[in-house]
């Protein structure tokens, strides 16, 4: 598959990467890793007139920590960040979660803010032109009905990320830089929860940092898939238990990640969030699985990922 | 839209190249370099046929702008021979017939040379894990995984 025409630039700060989208009219994308980008641009559902690297700016890159906490450099690659000393012995959740994203390839090409803010996808929507045209535009691609529910005025594509789930259960932050200067807010904020346009993010901004607690936690990642390889999640349920309070996310179905939280860890407790969250999902006809099993499976994975965790076992 | 010029160490070789900003690099090393070993075939990154050597990392060359990767060294399937004598790799899938259709072969045999160049003695799960990053339509994995295993066992 060939490539629409567009012009190539490195940025080596994040200053010249913004300068760069300005001169460009902000008809430019950011690329890290292109394993989400690159698709996407193929099936022209980008047609940037620029694309800027940011692989070339190094205070993007790397992990480091803090006094309490643990600031990843978002250009770090998943497999890069699987390998970190600390991920596996403190944040489990996040080390199942990087260890389940796709296949190693990919792991080493695709970076965490890249896997954060990959786009949401849909069975009509990750298609090629033609394909598009024939069967006519989307509400994602700027028509007027949803091909999945012709009733519905918002858009159903799923979220299908991996690790901002788990990052989300460990109470991730994430630092933005734009034009106005910095601002840092919690994961689940950069959602927008509008499937045509899936973050919260001003025009030109760049995630800067992913910032985490830096402490012991427990926490199992569950993802429901058809194949054991290369598949985003069907349904993909992360859980991370601090102390006697637990986080739960649901990730797969619908335009963002859910957040859950418990007080206490008892069966009832984890009954209700498993009935909750399933309640909440409100999956559509646009995926491999069927609906009423990707609704079920939310509470099975839920149940299923706190009896791991009470077995201290992993995936 | 401007040509980009690109220095790239193939295969043991440095060559200089001016190509578009949106060229991939499977594009530059099979319609520039002749080199068809990578092939396409998803086209989108799921299934590993394209996948090349980057600065000893396998990517899939068809996810990559050839711009990106100005200055890497990039190895092919046809770099991994010793003159006329076939790396150990390429030498046991035809032992142990692992090859079929042949189609995922070159992106299978690089995939495993990485695993085998940063751990020389994988476990078999080590093995499965690291191939489950390319599809073989054939079905052929059993081969495949055997014929990475008796390299793992003769190797040094």
């Amino acid at each position: 598959m060939i490539l629409p025409k567009f012009d190539y630039k490195k940025a080596r700060t994040v200053e010249e990467a913004q300068e760069l989208y300005n001169k460009y009219n902000g008809n430019a994308v950011y690329l890290a890793g292109g394993t989400d980008l690159v698709p996407l641009i193929k099936l022209r559902l980008f047609q940037p007139q620029v694309v800027i690297d940011l692989k070339g700016i190094d205070e993007l890159t790397g992990v480091r920590k803090t006094n309490n906490s643990l600031v990843i450099g978002p250009n770090t690659t998943l497999f890069e960040l699987k390998q970190h000393p600390f991920i596996k012995d403190y944040l489990p959740c996040l080390f199942e979660s990087l260890e389940a994203t796709s296949c190693e390839t990919l792991q080493m090409r695709g970076t965490i803010g890249g896997n954060i803010l990959q786009n949401t996808r849909c069975l009509q929507y990750n298609k090629s032109l033609e394909w598009r045209t024939a069967r006519g535009f989307c509400l994602k691609m700027g028509g007027s009905v949803c091909n999945v529910a012709p009733n519905s005025k918002s858009c159903f594509s799923n979220y299908c990320g991996d690790n901002a789930p788990s990052l989300m259960t460990l109470d991730a932050k994430a630092k933005l830089v734009g034009p106005k200067g910095e601002r840092t807010v919690r994961l689940e904020k950069l959602f927008s929860d509008d499937g045509r346009a899936p973050f919260s993010i001003k025009p030109g901004e760049i995630l800067k940092e992913i910032i985490l607690p830096f402490k012991k936690t427990k926490g199992v990642y569950e993802k429901l898939t058809v194949r054991g390889s290369i598949d985003y999640p069907l349904v993909g349920v992360a859980v991370t238990v601090k102390n006697n309070d637990a986080k739960v996310a649901v990730t797969g179905i619908g335009p963002s990640p859910r957040l859950y939280e418990l007080k206490e860890i008892d069966e009832k407790s984890i009954n209700d969030v498993a009935d909750w969250a399933c309640e909440d999902a409100k999956p559509v006809s646009n995926a491999v699985l069927t609906p009423s099993y990707r609704k079920k499976m939310v509470g099975v994975l839920i149940k299923r990922a706190f009896k791991k965790i009470a077995s201290g076992g992993s995936r | 839209m401007k040509t980009i010029k690109v220095t790239l160490n193939v295969n043991n070789e440095k060559i200089i190249l001016q190509v578009k900003p949106y060229e991939t690099l499977l594009e530059t090393l099979r319609e520039r370099l002749s080199l068809t070993g990578a092939k396409e075939s998803c086209s989108l990154g799921s299934c590993g046929a394209c996948t090349v050597l980057v600065n000893g990392t396998p990517v899939r060359s068809c996810l990559i702008l050839t711009p990106e990767v100005d200055g890497a060294t990039i190895t092919t399937i046809e770099g991994l021979k010793d003159k006329e004598k076939l790396h150990p790799l390429q030498h046991a899938f035809m032992e142990k017939g692992a090859v079929q259709c042949g189609f995922c072969t070159p992106g299978m045999i690089m995939t495993a040379k990485a695993l085998l160049d940063r751990n020389k003695k994988p476990e078999k799960k080590d093995i499965i894990k690291t191939i489950s990053s390319n599809i073989c339509r054939c079905t052929g994995y059993k081969k495949i995984i055997e014929a990475v295993e008796e390299v793992s066992k003769t190797s040094g």
